[in-house]
């Protein structure tokens, strides 16, 4: 087992150079650059040269992309083009909304989510259990931004009952922080209770059909006793399975929710960073990125062995 | 976890959020801003983006300041003396200028930044062109001398147009004029907290304790600068939609630019005001490159003069309020000293789509493609771009739209390469009404030919009439010669600016002081 | 039925019925009661394909032509819609978009299958390549699709084409893993095993017994693939990396329209209704197969 983790850890180094080099030829490719937004809309095409050759983007791929490369084994993201400031810190500075954003998403749509399929796989059927697939495959259906926007509208600018934007760090308090995160969660968690709904309801329709439960029942286990402790223990892969797969939606969703709620995530970060043509903060955050996804696939894997004894690496 | 405290602390947390929010009630010395773009940077004058200029001029002062009159007055400088010929200029520094890190100001520090200036601008650059030497007699004197006359001294180096003459420690104004700096220290009333900044969400800004304001009123660069602030917050919020819902919940403070269609909205709202944030507007402009067919040919570019209508242009800008903006047959700001109309009655009147084609057909075009480079993140660029394949498609061209962003654009439109090799035939932008009040500042009106701003026109005419401003001795001979550049530019139609439109700015009512300006001011403005 | 017995044969007379005889319900009905939500699905899908074919010919003017007079007007009975922000009228715009919505989602699913495929069934047969290419899929998965739309807009300009790209690029991975999952546990069945013993070229084992068995579950994932993609371009049009403005699709109608939601909120209304119930009806008929095909499958998503 030790040996597993070992070599999924040493793998995720290929993948992080595939991709830094892919990432890297991907920007090398595409026009425009920082010189020009920085030049401003009124400078000369000498002047805008200038800043270019000051920069060293007129070094040639190779050297750029080595350069690079050199500096990021030796832990140095470099700085932003813009600001200066080093991307390690432009990256630290962001980590704390968008994990404070994905963690209470997490948490709001497990919470909802879970109990509602396993309702409705114990009323399989009846119009309870269709209400609720109708309901998860709405709340799949509808634009995150809409949402959003909805929510903000009603509870921030109405209702009163919330900021209508923002983030708090925790560090200012509890109660703000999730003030301001609970709507954009909301918004981004529909998506993620739709699909956990489905996947346990399906699973707990599959398990609640197996010979053991139907032991169980005979032998005088509560209702509750078998829903809970027997059918969704096993249940548990496939929805750490699909909490895995949907932390890469989660991201996309996140863009938008941070865009609309003017949260200082990950996701806003990224995107500024593209459409300024920031490149060590475009590189740093997809390397940094995709080293993260490939540890959210490890650590799906290892909880797999937790939930089910049988898997074994 | 028993079933009963969960429910308890459940109805808790509910009852703590259904609380209607008393206040978010904030400090009155705390004001909180929202600027027209992301602060990504804060070199204004390497980088000639207006947001950067509106925070550096916080910071960073200047020698002389403009007042709303474009009338440069002493701010850094105590006074100037200069000689009969405008050849030999002697500044002496005012007393009590610190920097902020404690240091004083001295003419070091000044020479070192006006060199730096003169790189980059228009005005340093003839500055520079016809420099002598630069003295410091003593750390508070500055001496410039010239070998040929230069009147417009003061209004170079107090002007709010971008690369603004500010003036830094030397050691940071020795950075190459095409580098961004890196430390942010001035001498301005206000410091900038690196410590807090979160580039693309929140800019600090914070009092400088040790400055000291003029004795006079304050008007736009020029005056006192009294600071009734502790600490400033620019709010960075990338939706419109959620900056309006902010400002009208007390969130944020002050709104640089509301979009003009939820501007209804917010005077309807009882605790807002709105007014139109900087009477020089804009100028929209329609850009064609010179170099290549079909607009190297002036015949197909009058056509296109003869049926475009600025007020489509104008309504696809700002919207339906009429309030907002005005046809411009002119190059030139409207109301302001060198506005004229001569030259520009192809853009008068009813638009004339026949004739256009008409035109078109006479001068040869033959349906060749007309790459039409549309930036689709930039709002104002967007609606030109939209109106633009419109009209292209009325009078019969064949266009080719290239959705792209603002910074590709930016590099497509200095390629001078064919359109089918990568180049381009039409771009939009518009320019900042301040910038269009002469020639100075006006980079796009040039029509050098190669040296010229991007579509490279080529006109003498223009070129003499522009001499002839420089060496204008007086407000008649400017006028003159603005008539004449207008004429000549619209004859050759170097470009074609698609119409002047305002801005609104929105702020909270108990924020007072708010002034008009071309860039937001945030001296005399305090919270209740 | 009767049969005429020779004479000879004894037979006993026919009986009347004891009970009324059951009438027996339609095909159609009889469809729609075993498998409603394919019905629901299915029915609504079609009527939206329908809008689609027939868009010119159901009172719609030209969906690019501006008016920027007549700009943001709420719907009426001029514009069934209201107009947009450069006098556009919306419910033609709505409608014609129902093509470039269809047309990315459909694209994007069969772009996906087809590659995740490929992918996943050389992934799942030749043991040297299944660590490589998982790994590779990996790494496309951990590119953001939003990174790759932004930069092939602004290396080819923003278009149709670049959306489904950039879009299937991060779908294929999810259906080669899940192709290449069916591949791994049929390999070790029974029948494989002895079709290989046997000596059946592996295209044969691969096309007869593999395919058949991936069919079902890519069908699936094919139809929730094409929902996920048309939000994903809505999603796209936000950032602004979407459809070209001169293209009318729900996603950019919205993303236009989204900073006036407060005052004109109908621009953004219809085109999101129509993208709920378009994906609502595919997400229902992908269910829907899902259960008829194979109960089993509701557990592999």
């Amino acid at each position: 087992m030790f040996a597993y983790i070992i070599r999924r850890v040493a793998a995720t180094i290929p993948v992080m150079a595939i991709v830094a080099l892919l990432v890297f030829s991907l920007l090398y490719i595409a026009p425009g650059d920082p010189a020009t937004i920085i030049a401003g809309d009124q400078a000369s095409p000498a002047d805008i040269e200038r800043i270019r050759m000051s920069l060293g983007l007129d070094r040639p791929f190779l050297v750029r992309f080595g350069s690079w490369l050199w500096d990021v084994v030796h832990g140095d993201l470099g700085s932003s083009i813009f600001t200066n400031l080093p991307v390690t810190h432009m990256i630290a500075q962001r980590i704390e909304p968008t994990l404070s954003l994905m963690l209470i998403t997490l948490v709001i749509s497990l919470t909802f989510a879970i109990p509602l399929g396993v309702v409705a796989a114990w009323k399989q059927g009846s119009w309870i259990d269709r209400f609720a697939m109708l309901l998860s495959t709405a709340g799949f259906s509808v634009p995150v931004f809409v949402i959003g926007y909805v929510l903000a509208y009603v509870f921030g600018l109405t209702l009163e009952w919330v900021p209508v934007q923002g983030y708090t760090p925790i560090s200012e308090g509890v109660v703000p922080w999730f003030e301001n995160l609970i709507l954009p969660s909301i918004a981004l968690g529909l998506i993620y209770m739709a699909l956990i709904a489905r996947i346990t309801r399906a699973t707990m329709l599959e398990v609640l059909s197996q010979d053991y439960v139907r032991t169980a029942r005979a032998k005088g286990v509560g209702q509750r006793g078998i829903l809970f402790i027997h059918a969704l223990k096993n249940a548990a892969v496939p929805i750490i399975t699909i909490i895995g797969i949907g932390f890469a939606a989660l991201i996309g969703g996140a863009v938008v929710t941070e865009s609309v709620f003017a949260i200082p995530g990950l996701g806003r970060l990224t995107v500024d960073a593209i459409l300024r043509r920031d490149y060590p903060v475009i590189q740093g955050v997809v390397l940094m990125f995709s080293f993260v996804y490939v540890l959210v696939n490890l650590g799906v894997d290892l909880l797999y062995t937790l939930f089910d004894p049988r898997i074994r690496y | 976890m028993k079933r009963r405290t969960f429910l308890g602390s459940t109805a808790a947390i509910g009852a703590t959020l259904a609380a209607p929010r008393i206040s978010f009630a904030q400090s009155s010395r705390v004001l909180r801003f929202v600027p027209q773009a992301n602060l990504s940077s804060l070199d204004a004058v390497a980088g000639t983006q207006y947001v950067v200029r509106n925070a550096a001029v916080m910071i960073w002062e200047t020698l002389y300041g403009v007042d709303s009159n474009f009338v440069p007055h002493p701010q850094m400088a105590e006074g100037h003396t200069v000689n009969a010929d405008f050849t030999d200029w002697t500044f002496k520094l005012r007393d009590g200028l610190t920097w902020h890190d404690g240091e004083k100001v001295t003419s070091k520090d000044v020479v070192a930044s006006i060199s730096r200036w003169m790189v980059r601008d228009t005005m340093g650059q003839k500055i520079k062109a016809s420099l002598d030497a630069f003295e410091t007699p003593d750390d508070k004197t500055i001496r410039i001398r010239l070998n040929k006359p230069f009147p417009k001294m003061l209004f170079a180096l107090g002007k709010s147009n971008a690369p603004v003459c500010l003036i830094m420690p030397e050691r940071i104004a020795k950075t190459d004029p095409f580098q961004l700096i890196k430390e942010y220290v001035g001498s301005g009333p206000m410091k900038f907290n690196t410590a807090e900044w979160v580039p693309g969400s929140k800019a600090i800004f914070e009092k400088f304790g040790a400055y000291k304001p003029r004795a006079e009123k304050a008007d736009w660069l020029s005056g006192g600068k009294v600071m009734n602030f502790d600490r400033i917050e620019w709010v960075i919020i990338p939706d419109a939609a959620t900056a309006g819902a902010a400002l009208q919940n007390g969130e944020v403070d002050w709104w640089e630019n509301p979009i003009s269609d939820l501007v209804p909205l917010l005077k309807k709202n009882a605790k807002l005001n709105v007014d139109i944030g900087d009477p020089l507007g804009n100028l929209g402009s329609f850009r064609m490159n010179h170099l290549h067919p079909p607009f190297n040919n002036p015949l197909v570019r009058k056509a296109v003069l003869m049926a475009l209508s600025q007020a489509d242009y104008m309504q696809a800008v700002v919207g339906d309020d009429t309030n907002l903006w005005k046809t411009c047959p002119s190059f030139f700001t409207p109301g302001t000293a060198l506005y004229t109309e001569e030259g520009g009655e192809l853009l008068k009147g009813k638009r004339d789509y026949e004739g256009a084609k008409k035109l078109l057909k006479e001068a040869g075009y033959n349906g060749e493609k007309v790459r039409l480079i549309v930036a689709t993140d930039v709002g104002i660029t967007k609606a030109e771009g939209d109106v633009t394949a419109d009209l292209l498609q009325k009078i019969g061209m064949n266009v080719d739209y290239v959705a792209t962003d603002w910074g590709t654009t930016g590099t497509i439109r200095a390629k001078k390469d064919a359109p089918s090799a990568g180049g381009w035939n039409i771009f939009h932008t518009w320019h900042a009404g301040a910038d269009c009040i002469n020639p100075a500042p006006y980079t796009a009106l040039d029509a050098g030919g190669d040296k010229a701003w991007f579509g490279w026109p080529k006109s003498e005419a223009v070129q003499k009439g522009i001499d002839d401003w420089y060496a204008a001795p007086d407000l008649a001979a400017e006028k003159k010669a603005a008539v004449a550049i207008n004429k000549a530019s619209f004859e050759n139609v170097t470009y074609i600016p698609t119409g002047f439109f305002l801005q609104y700015t929105s702020w909270n009512k108990n924020v007072s002081g708010v002034v008009k300006a071309p860039f937001p001011v945030f001296w005399g403005v305090s919270k209740s | 039925m009767s049969v005429t017995l020779p004479s000879e044969y004894a037979a006993a007379p026919v009986l009347s019925d004891v009970l009324p005889p059951v009438k027996k319900r339609g095909r159609i009905a009889m469809f729609v009661h075993r498998y409603p939500t394919i019905a629901i699905g299915g029915s609504l899908l079609a009527l939206i394909l329908a809008i689609a074919v027939l868009a010119p010919y159901l009172w719609t003017v030209d969906p690019t032509a501006i008016a920027p007079a007549k700009r943001t007007r709420a719907p009426s009975e001029l514009y069934w819609f209201g107009t947009d922000m450069l006098g556009r009228d919306i419910y033609s715009r709505v409608l014609f978009g129902t093509r470039v919505s269809l047309a990315v989602g459909f694209a994007v699913a069969t772009v996906a299958s087809v590659a995740g495929l490929f992918i996943g069934l050389c992934a799942g047969f030749v043991r040297i390549l299944d660590t490589v290419v998982m790994r590779v899929m990996d790494g496309l998965m951990s590119i953001p699709s939003i990174l790759l739309a932004i930069a092939l807009m602004a290396l080819i300009g923003a278009s149709v084409q670049n959306v489904v790209i950039a879009i299937s690029i991060a779908e294929i991975p999810r259906v080669a893993r899940l192709v290449r999952g069916v591949v791994l546990s049929l390999r070790e069945q029974a029948y494989v095993e002895a079709a290989i013993a046997s000596g059946t070229r592996v295209p044969k084992i691969i096309w007869r017994h593999i395919l058949p068995n991936t069919l079902a579950p890519l069908t699936v994932q094919a139809t929730f693939i094409c929902a996920s993609a048309m939000l994903a371009e809505a999603t796209l049009s936000f950032i602004g990396a979407g459809t070209p403005p001169t293209i009318p699709s729900w996603g950019n109608i919205m993303s236009e329209g989204r900073a006036l939601w407060q005052v004109k909120p109908f621009i953004v209304f219809f085109p999101a209704v129509f993208l709920s119930m378009t994906v609502l009806a595919v997400n229902l008929l992908g269910d829907g197969l899902r259960d008829a095909l194979d109960p089993r499958l509701a557990k592999r998503i």
